[in-house]
């Protein structure tokens, strides 16, 4: 029997990849809206089910989706980070791993998971100054500070997300920011990228979808002081960030939306649409 | 289908080849970006929409267009109805690349002009385009504008407060404090009305 994998029904129904692209690109908060407009669409639910059952978990993961086990008031973010196969994820500041239904988004069956205890002292030092930022400069932020070993350098991985979902006023928006670095050298390369998304859509369509990259160097000194100054780091460029793009609002205005279309004409006053009419009028009876 | 405007055209194939019968309706209903089509006879560009798929064109009164638009391309076609006629007015404005800055502006205005029976024949008095007659009702119905103003203040203006609402540069201060903040902030955003008449 064929299994139901995404290669094979892609391959036998397009749509089924078409399907699971509009999902992957539904703006933030409108999953659910889009999933039941696909539906109705591809008219098979067991179809997408399977086929585009990868497409879920793809968007939770890109959009740093926020869970929280019953019983706790802290939340932690699903994030590739943490994905440890099966539909299950890991929580590094609880040392727990849990399952998550990615349609409902719900977390459940927690389980005690140690984690890369050699990067434990590093990957907490960081987490709490993290924390302390987040609280200060998101309304309703979360972060999930991770400390792995990748291709052999160990990485201190920091995610950061904040999101407003108002649908009954026709918006939604989020940001979310990921900042690495390795510990292994006495000079590190901080990578960070910023990711804005909102959308309007009352009587109309606006989207802002917006990122940037960012490079610092960071000095490795002791858990404590790295955290503090990586934090830093973090600080200035999503300040730096958010700034840019609140100028670039009034920019725009006063450029490029003027260079399509102006406000007024150039002479600064309404045309006068008889005047045009007369001219008009006057210049066919001359070359008549 | 809730998607950035760059992305539209690939999408509504791709809803078109989920379920071919909706062709024809999202093809009359979801504008697209209007293309740009050569006439080489004249030498001037003019631009393609779904009512000018077959039929005849007439130019436009171009100073309208260059004293919003400093250039574009504009089309105009005109076709008969029984009681008067109608139209559709297009305006392509591309921003001219500079300054690491993209953007297009398409206008796709549809009228239509009811004549009422009896009501007295503008006068011919050797002018081919009589609708020349009209041009002042319809350069009046300042849509453009409102929608215009609209956009800059009211769907700019939104999108930036809400990134403002996710994120603060000043510290927050204490939690109780920037809740009420919070509410209140969405109390402006709900109670920002638009009115397109």
């Amino acid at each position: 029997m064929f299994s139901a994998s995404v290669g094979f029904d892609t391959f036998v129904f397009p749509q089924v990849r078409i399907a699971a692209n509009f999902i992957i690109h539904a703006p933030p908060g409108e999953f659910n809206e889009v999933f039941n407009d696909v539906r109705l669409l591809l008219n098979s639910d067991n179809l997408l089910r399977e086929g585009a059952a990868q497409a879920f978990a793809q968007y939770n993961m890109d959009q740093f989706t926020p869970a929280k086990l019953d019983g706790s008031e802290d939340q932690v973010l699903i994030t590739e980070h943490g994905d440890l196969g099966h539909g299950r994820f890991f929580d590094p500041r609880k040392k727990q791993s849990f399952k998550f239904d990615h349609l409902r988004k719900e977390a459940s069956e927690p389980q005690s998971h140690e984690g890369e205890v050699a990067l434990r002292p590093w990957r907490d030092a960081c987490d709490e100054a993290l924390r302390a930022y987040v609280k200060d400069h998101y309304p309703t932020g979360v972060c999930t500070v991770y400390g792995k070993t990748i291709d052999g350098q160990q990485t201190i991985i920091a995610c950061i997300e904040g999101h407003q979902f108002q649908p009954k006023n026709f918006w939604n928006g989020r940001c979310r920011s990921e900042w690495k670095f390795t510990i292994s050298q006495p000079t590190a390369q901080v990578v960070g990228v910023l990711k804005i998304q909102v959308h309007y859509y009352e009587d109309g369509n606006v989207q802002l979808v917006s990122h940037k990259d960012v490079q610092e160097s960071l000095i490795i000194s002791n858990e404590v002081q790295t955290a503090k100054e990586f934090v830093k780091i973090i600080e200035n460029a999503e300040n730096e960030y958010q700034t840019a793009i609140t100028e670039n609002y009034q920019t725009m205005s006063d450029t490029t939306f003027k260079a399509l279309r102006r406000q007024l004409p150039v002479t600064r006053t309404k045309i006068d649409w008889n005047k045009i009419l007369s001219y008009k009028i006057g210049k066919e009876m001359q070359n008549a | 289908v809730r998607v950035i405007v760059r992305v539209c055209a690939c999408d509504c194939v791709r809803v078109i080849v989920c379920v071919p019968s909706l062709c024809e309706d999202l093809l009359s209903s979801v504008d697209q970006p209007l293309k740009i089509a050569r006439d080489k006879v004249v030498g001037k560009d003019y631009l393609l929409c779904d009512y000018n798929r077959d039929g005849d064109s007439y130019r436009c009164s171009t100073e309208y267009r260059d004293l919003y638009f400093e250039g574009g391309v504009s089309s105009v076609y005109l076709w008969d109805l029984d009681h008067g006629f109608a139209g559709v007015i297009l305006i392509k404005k591309a921003g001219d690349g500079s300054k690491k800055i993209k953007g297009c502006w398409d206008s796709i205005h549809v009228v239509e002009v009811q004549v009422r029976a009896g009501a007295p024949l503008p006068v011919q008095t050797g002018i081919n385009n009589v609708n020349c007659f009209y041009l002042p009702n319809l350069g009046n119905m300042d849509m453009e504008n409102k929608i215009r103003s609209t956009l800059n203040e009211i769907y700019f203006g939104k999108t930036k407060d809400i990134v403002n609402g996710l994120r603060s540069i000043e510290s927050l201060p204490d939690n109780q404090k920037y809740r009420q903040l919070q509410r209140e902030l969405s109390q402006v955003l709900t109670q920002r009305q638009i009115y397109i008449d």
